[in-house]
């Protein structure tokens, strides 16, 4: 709709567009839409007054990101920290999307290729990391206020809760507005921006504007993908209720309730394990071959029946022993959803571009997870394994950023679940950690389409090598491709040295590969503590920031879960090997001067930021990590 | 005189050991020590106390250990638990597993080990890097072959992809239970044994071995007995010399030394050692909290423009500022570094520029100034 028409059209032309359904949770009919409300009859007795303040407030920002899961997370930070006041809407009262304590999602991303983690990094390591220190409990609702702090501390960016972008206003291919109705307040936001970024997962905003976008499975030719079926069909991957269970330490009973769908594994595939349910059952989970977001609702209720009919199973059968002393602890109302819309892009990445490694020039993100493609109809199909795990990967795969862009909207980006690919590419890229990326990426973008007066196309276009650089120094990791920024001073050194080393070599440190990756080593570590390193410049720099990336052991998952599982490849708190203690100094006038110490480092991305003072030499001297012996550092920049 | 040691002790080794280091003897003449220990296993909630039992040769001398162990921890008692006694080295490292006559190991559902999965099994143990390491116990019971079992990412990965060398099919908790046994924090058990059991003598021995293990083995023991006598410090002394990778280990013993012992080692590693000994020597006087005297240092100063990289120069300088050593020796070795490469020339001149400089090395100084104003 038109952003004009839209207003002459008034309250009832939005009740077409779809604001009802908001109203309907406060059990309203379509009578009472009060976001415009000239018949409005409060009295209100403090002040004497009649009728209702206005409700419909206009806002206007640089950037505006639909969806507040990992993915919305990560573009709302990245585009505001590189310099777009930005807003951030979420639909929900939590922040996390299917990680938050509402659905409970362990936050994976390429947790294991041959056998260890290749973990990402960026502004999704900084969030884990910040859980570790912030969370050491390990709790679902903490958590939700762990990512609450993350965002809102951030000085460049707003944050909107429970409130749906629900609307957009065009003007021609360009959304101009998003209307956004904001549940607990009852009011209608209309958000002005430049750029767009729907990482709400379904993409209503999206749709909305006219984003053309795909549900279903391609067929096997469309895109030559060995794991697609022989015709294209409609069926989308499922929703997923989870659960979670306690030990009361004496038997329990069960009795499930009305709407209970009795459940008794016969004829189940023997894939359909019960391992780890205490802590609930994936395959619970109800697809749709057709308009899975208009059933949503239905299969909700559906899915809350097969939750409890399954717990009726493990408690009543008998055939759980072990079940004996347990009770249900948290059981979730709002499933986790894999998958709904694809919106199209410049570029649709398919089953063979992962298998195949593809390389690509605007790659901007990377994913691992097996292609995990669940079965049509989940737990309604329940001969046929509940996931197919088509494929492994012995290494990561690159994505692009022209799947991140609308191919027909200009200034909108898309991150997560929703974007660019075939179902087969879904299966593994839906993963939170990889979806982060994406946001990342999309966010950062976002700011050179501001900064550059550009539009998405044109960053893929002329710009994508800005992209990269300024996304690898935000510690983002490009695979196969060197970080190489000119405004880096580090790389300009005469001389770089390191007071000791056990392994790797300190010229490492400027390679521009910021992990070690496919056999090879990118990185410096010292022989013992207190270790420092040391850049020399023969003729004096202007220097006003240092910038660090230290060993978090990318090799070893730290998301949180719910079995608190500590081992080699899962830790369950801060890593040993990151870096707490160092200080900086610079050599001004032949005089080594201190520029800053950080007692409790809580980031991979060291960042000392000071006012520019003119060197010939800086130091880094490091005196502790949170338990290993050695440092470890894979990067040093220095910038004017 | 490094050469002449080396010939000694391993001369002195095959007296003293008689060969026994290594090689196996009759057992008749062993002595077997017990000692009860607690030991973490991954798979037992809780440590368990087991028996290792040290082996000595006539001489005393630690030659190896064994322990007796279940073949799998199996808490639904439907597996066939085998004894097995595991045997290590006196550093901890894992050589062989036997069974009592006649018992044989099992796999999944029955089946027998072959010929062929025992000898598979002898290389999984002796592999410290195997995928077994990272496995859970709970993957293993429930996935008894090497079955690829994924969960999805809704409840978090759990991915046990056993390549078929890594393990012998079907009897993945034996593997599993036994390469903890043998892999586990037992070694450090057993050099711990060994630092106490062995002599003197036998330390000598350890220092100046190609195994890296035993030196660390010596120097736990060194320190533990507070051995300091000239024999001990030179042979660490000649081991670091020649070994960059043990300087830092090396230094944490002879750091504790007395005081003009330590002093002594520094010079030699300073005046004989390569660039990384001298950088470790420098940097240790740097750390340790030790008075210096000023001609200790004009010695060290003396041949400051042999050496080879800015690194070093600057960490001698360092140094001598940090013991705020003033002397016109030391400024006389340092001004000729001006005519050096740049960085090094200017690492110098702002050294020399905080110390009380004769006219002529004033006069030089001020010419560098000017010369390179821009640069400085």
């Amino acid at each position: 709709m038109k952003r004009r028409d839209f207003f002459k059209k008034g309250t009832k032309a939005a009740v077409a567009a779809g604001v009802v359904p908001m109203i309907f949770t406060s059990c309203a009919n379509t009578k009472d839409i009060i976001y415009d409300k000239p018949n409005d009859k409060w009295y209100h007795l403090g002040t004497g007054k009649t009728g209702m303040p206005n409700r419909k407030p206009v806002v206007t920002y640089d950037v505006a990101v639909i969806g507040g899961g990992a993915a919305g997370i990560c573009a709302a930070v990245a585009s505001a920290r590189n310099g777009s006041k930005t807003v951030l809407v979420q639909d929900r009262p939590v922040l996390g999307g299917n990680a938050s304590s509402e659905i409970r999602v362990h936050l994976n991303g390429v947790n294991d290729i041959k056998g260890k983690a290749e973990r990402e990094t960026g502004i999704i390591e900084e969030i884990l990391l910040h859980n570790r220190f912030e969370n050491e409990q390990e709790s679902y609702p903490v958590f939700d206020y762990v990512l609450y702090d993350f965002v809102v501390r951030e000085p460049n960016l707003d944050l909107m809760l429970n409130t749906q972008a629900v609307e957009a206003v065009m003007e021609g291919d360009v959304i101009k507005s998003a209307l956004c109705w904001q549940a607990t307040t009852e009011k209608m936001f209309t958000i002005n921006a430049s750029i767009f970024i729907d990482c709400s997962g379904d993409g209503l905003l999206a749709a909305t504007a006219g984003a053309i976008y795909r549900t279903g499975r391609e067929g096997k030719t469309e895109f030559n993908e060995t794991f697609a079926p022989d015709q294209p069909d409609g069926w989308q991957m499922g929703a997923t209720l989870l659960m979670s269970s306690k030990d009361m330490g004496r038997p329990m009973k069960y009795s499930p309730p009305s709407y209970a769908i009795k459940y008794t594994h016969e004829g189940a595939h023997p894939r359909r394990h019960f391992k780890w349910f205490k802590d609930g059952i994936w395959w619970i989970e109800v697809g749709s071959n057709d308009d899975i977001i208009a059933d949503a609702e239905v299969n909700r209720h559906k899915l809350m029946g097969y939750l409890h009919g399954v717990w009726d199973y493990i408690k009543n059968s008998g055939n759980f022993p072990e079940a004996e002393n347990l009770a249900l602890d948290w059981v979730g109302s709002l499933p986790g959803r894999r998958e709904s819309r694809r919106f199209i892009g410049d570029y649709i990445v398919s089953e063979r571009d992962m298998t195949e490694h593809k390389h690509f020039e605007d790659c901007i993100a990377f994913g691992g997870w097996s292609l995990d493609e669940h079965n049509p109809g989940g737990i309604e199909n329940i001969s046929e394994p509940p996931s197919y795990f088509h494929y492994h990967f012995k290494e990561v795969y690159q994505f692009p950023f022209r799947s991140l862009y609308s191919k027909n909207i200009a200034n909108l980006m898309f991150a997560g679940r929703n974007v660019s690919q075939t179902h087969i590419a879904l299966s593994s890229s839906r993963i939170m950690a990889t979806c982060a990326l994406q946001g990342q990426a999309v966010g950062t973008a976002a700011t050179i389409c501001n900064k550059r007066n550009v539009l998405p196309r044109q960053v893929a276009q002329k710009h994508i090598n800005e992209l990269q650089e300024q996304l690898m120094r935000d510690d983002a990791f490009i695979p196969k491709r060197p970080a190489r920024d000119p405004k880096d001073l580090a790389r300009k050194a005469s001389l770089l040295f390191a007071s000791s080393t056990s392994s790797g070599d300190v010229n490492n440190l400027i390679n521009g590969m910021s992990r070690d990756i496919d056999g090879t080593i990118n990185h410096w570590k010292s022989n013992g503590l207190p270790a420092e390193i040391q850049l020399e410049w023969e003729t004096p720099i202007l220097l006003a920031a240092i910038e660090l990336k230290c060993d978090t052991n990318l090799a070893r998952n730290i998301m949180m879960r719910k079995d608190s599982r500590n081992d080699e490849l899962f830790g369950n708190s801060v890593p040993k090997e990151m870096l707490k203690t160092l200080s900086f100094e610079a050599r001004i006038n032949g005089k080594w001067q201190k520029l800053g110490n950080i007692e409790e480092n809580r980031t991979r991305l060291i960042t000392l930021k000071f006012d520019a003072i003119k060197v010939t030499a800086v130091r880094v001297k490091m005196a502790a990590t949170y338990g290993a012996k050695n440092v470890k550092l894979f990067e040093v920049r220095c910038y004017a | 005189m490094i050469n002449q040691i080396n010939i000694i002790y391993w001369c002195f080794l095959s007296l003293v050991l008689g060969g026994s280091l290594f090689t196996s003897k009759n057992p008749s003449e062993f002595l077997e020590v017990p000692h009860k220990i607690m030991i973490k296993h991954p798979g037992e909630k809780k440590p368990v106390q087991v028996i290792l039992f040290e082996i000595q040769n006539e001489a005393g001398f630690p030659v190896q250990y064994r322990m007796d162990v279940n073949s799998v921890i199996c808490l639904a008692q439907v597996c066939k638990v085998i004894p097995v006694t595991l045997y290590w080295s006196n550093t901890g490292q894992y050589q062989r597993y036997e069974l009592q006559k006649e018992a044989t190991l099992e796999k999944y559902e029955a089946d027998l080990f072959e010929t062929d999965d025992y000898v598979k099994l002898d290389a999984i143990l002796k592999n410290d890097d195997s995928p077994f390491k990272d496995v859970y116990i709970e993957d293993i019971w429930t996935v008894p072959s090497t079955l690829s079992e994924e969960v999805d990412a809704i409840s978090g990965a759990t991915i046990l992809e056993l390549d078929e060398k890594d393990t012998v099919p079907g009897a993945a908790l034996t593997c599993y239970t036994l390469w903890h046994w043998a892999n586990g924090n037992i070694v450090s058990e057993i050099k711990n044994c060994t630092s106490i059991s062995v002599s003197n003598e036998q330390l000598e021995v350890f220092i100046s071995h190609r195994d890296v293990t035993y030196f660390d083995i010596a120097l736990q023991a060194l320190q533990d007995r507070n051995l300091y006598e000239a024999i001990f410090v030179d042979a660490v002394m000649n081991r670091i010399l020649k070994n960059e990778a043990l300087l830092d280990r090396g230094f944490t013993y002879l750091e504790k030394a007395p005081i003009k012992t330590y002093l002594q080692v520094a010079s030699v590693l300073f005046f004989k050692g390569e660039k990384l000994q001298k950088l470790a020597a420098m940097r240790s006087l740097l750390e340790v909290d030790t008075k210096v005297s000023v001609a200790y240092l004009e010695e060290w100063t003396e041949v400051i423009s042999t050496l080879g990289t800015f690194q070093e120069v600057s960490a001698l300088l360092d140094l001598i500022e940090k013991k705020d050593i003033d002397s016109e020796e030391v400024n006389t070795s340092v001004t000729p570094l001006l005519q050096s490469e740049f960085l090094i020339a200017r690492r110098a001149y702002w050294f020399l520029y905080k110390q009380r400089l004769n006219p002529s090395q004033i006069k030089v100084i001020k010419a560098f100034q000017k010369k390179y104003k821009a640069r400085l």
